[in-house]
């Protein structure tokens, strides 16, 4: 899903009306060739709008608020939850913490002296979701977005989401809009209006009890994951060792 | 003309697929499924008939050849068939064919073949025995020849076409179970319609042979996915 060629173009001659094609694509670092192809299928890819905006300078959430289906955008921009803070924070992390936390040597209050992992992440988008649902969130994406649920789950499963879905799934959560847009890497931290140091603050009001569960829970997934693994590789060695 | 086309393609593909695997073999790995192949790529030789009659005036001139070539294709099935059981895990397959129901469905196709053999008339070299299809005994002979055959395919149809339809297996190796499951039932395709006594004509080339084809190139795309495999740096754990 992408945004309709015309409105990118007026949208382009409103914020650079002296600019050609050429200098836009300069500007926001994108091949020429690439805005284009979309502009002859109609269709422009929202990074492109982000790209463009970022090179010009413009805020990215309210340059988006031009196009269909992102209107609402910056209304709905709010802090983070901690829940969705601490999605995006790697088990990893989460382990070293309650390390740190058993031999009372917690001090760091930033995600830089935390040692945090960067994020987006390859889990970062389906940790989100699994952070911000209220039970029913894959139901009610595949109903208002039309997308069905196995197209839903195959994105989740390669780590993407597209914008207006991740857009809807803040809605339908009642969260701020612009974290699904965070976590799938459309716009920075910052642009997304996720604070500096929020995951490590996150994490430190995290009480004891709270953060063994949270630590359990993701060693739970990750058992999961590291089980279809082995799974996959009997699989693969059954037929290499037989016919190959 | 295509059936000539088929039966040189096959012939070319098995070879090509032997060598690729003779280094791994002469170094103790995959030594069964490359004598496999070798046998494949020498019963697909004594189809075509210069290389018959020159295999057959070697033995005598009596179509010795053609009973080789039987039991030569046996082997490869029985062989062939216990190791796709195994590689797609399926131990119903495996006790189907390895079990002792398999064993006496392969005992009786060996006894009742040499049988037919032996009570035919069969002077002079003639590939497929073409020149001796009048002889009811040598109806026979050829009948019982795709029983055996046909029995392997059809219990190979079912795992190797189940692979296709997991979506978490890799692509490659998902292509090369079709490629299995799209031999075996043209095998058995081919039995069954031989059954129904239709005049097939040039499909009775086509058929088989495109069996063959399809299936040395599923077992080339494994023998790929496993040499790249091995190409990559093992990883030890699944945690970092």
């Amino acid at each position: 899903m992408a945004v309709a060629a015309k409105a990118f173009q007026l949208w382009r001659t409103r914020i650079a009306p002296q600019d050609t094609v050429t200098e836009v694509c300069r500007t926001a670092g994108i091949k020429r060739s690439t805005l284009a192809q979309q502009l002859v299928r109609g269709k422009v890819a929202v990074s492109t709008v982000v790209a463009i905006a970022r090179g010009y300078g413009l805020p990215v959430v309210d340059a988006l608020a031009e196009f269909n289906g992102f209107e609402d955008l910056p209304a709905g921009v709010s802090p983070p939850t901690d829940a969705e803070l601490l999605s995006q924070v790697s088990h990893i992390d989460i382990l070293r913490l309650l390390v740190a936390r058993s031999d009372d040597t917690e001090s760091a209050w930033t995600d830089e002296e935390l040692g945090l992992a960067p994020f987006p992440h390859t889990g970062s988008v389906r940790a989100w979701i699994e952070a911000i649902d209220p039970g029913d969130l894959r139901q009610q994406l595949a109903s208002t977005t039309g997308v069905a649920r196995q197209n839903l789950s195959a994105q989740l499963t390669a780590g993407r989401l597209a914008p207006w879905i991740a857009v809807e799934a803040g809605r339908i959560a009642e969260v701020s809009l612009a974290s699904g847009l965070v976590v799938t890497g459309l716009l920075t931290p910052e642009e997304g209006g996720w604070p500096e140091n929020a995951r490590a603050e996150a994490l430190h009001s995290v009480p004891d009890l709270e953060l063994v569960i949270l630590a359990r829970d993701r060693l739970d997934v990750l058992g999961k994951q590291l089980r279809r693994t082995e799974l996959d590789d009997r699989r693969d060695r059954a037929l290499w060792e037989n016919l190959g | 003309m295509i059936t000539d086309v088929l039966h040189w393609a096959a012939l070319v593909l098995c070879a090509v697929a032997t060598l690729l695997r003779l280094p791994g073999a002469l170094r103790g790995r995959g030594r069964t499924m490359c004598g496999v192949l070798l046998l494949l790529t020498f019963a697909v030789a004594l189809s075509i008939e210069p290389l018959y009659d020159a295999v057959d005036g070697m033995l005598g001139g009596v179509n010795a050849a053609n009973l080789l070539l039987r039991l030569i294709l046996y082997a490869v099935l029985a062989l062939l068939g216990v190791r796709v059981a195994a590689a797609f895990e399926s131990p119903l397959v495996r006790r189907l064919i390895a079990g002792p129901f398999g064993l006496a469905v392969l005992a009786l196709t060996i006894a009742s073949t040499l049988y037919f053999f032996l009570a035919s008339e069969l002077p002079g070299s003639s590939v497929g025995l073409n020149d001796f299809l009048d002889q009811a005994t040598v109806q026979e002979y050829a009948a019982v020849g795709r029983l055996y055959p046909g029995y392997v395919a059809a219990c190979l149809v079912l795992p190797t076409a189940r692979s296709v339809i997991d979506g978490r297996a890799r692509t490659i190796h998902r292509t090369a179970g079709g490629l299995l499951a799209g031999g075996s039932l043209l095998v058995v395709v081919f039995v069954v319609l031989r059954l129904t006594g239709l005049d097939l004509m040039t499909w009775n080339v086509i058929l088989p042979f495109s069996a063959i084809l399809l299936m040395v190139f599923g077992l080339f795309l494994i023998w790929l996915s496993h040499a790249r495999s091995r190409r990559r740096a093992a990883r030890t754990t699944g945690l970092a």
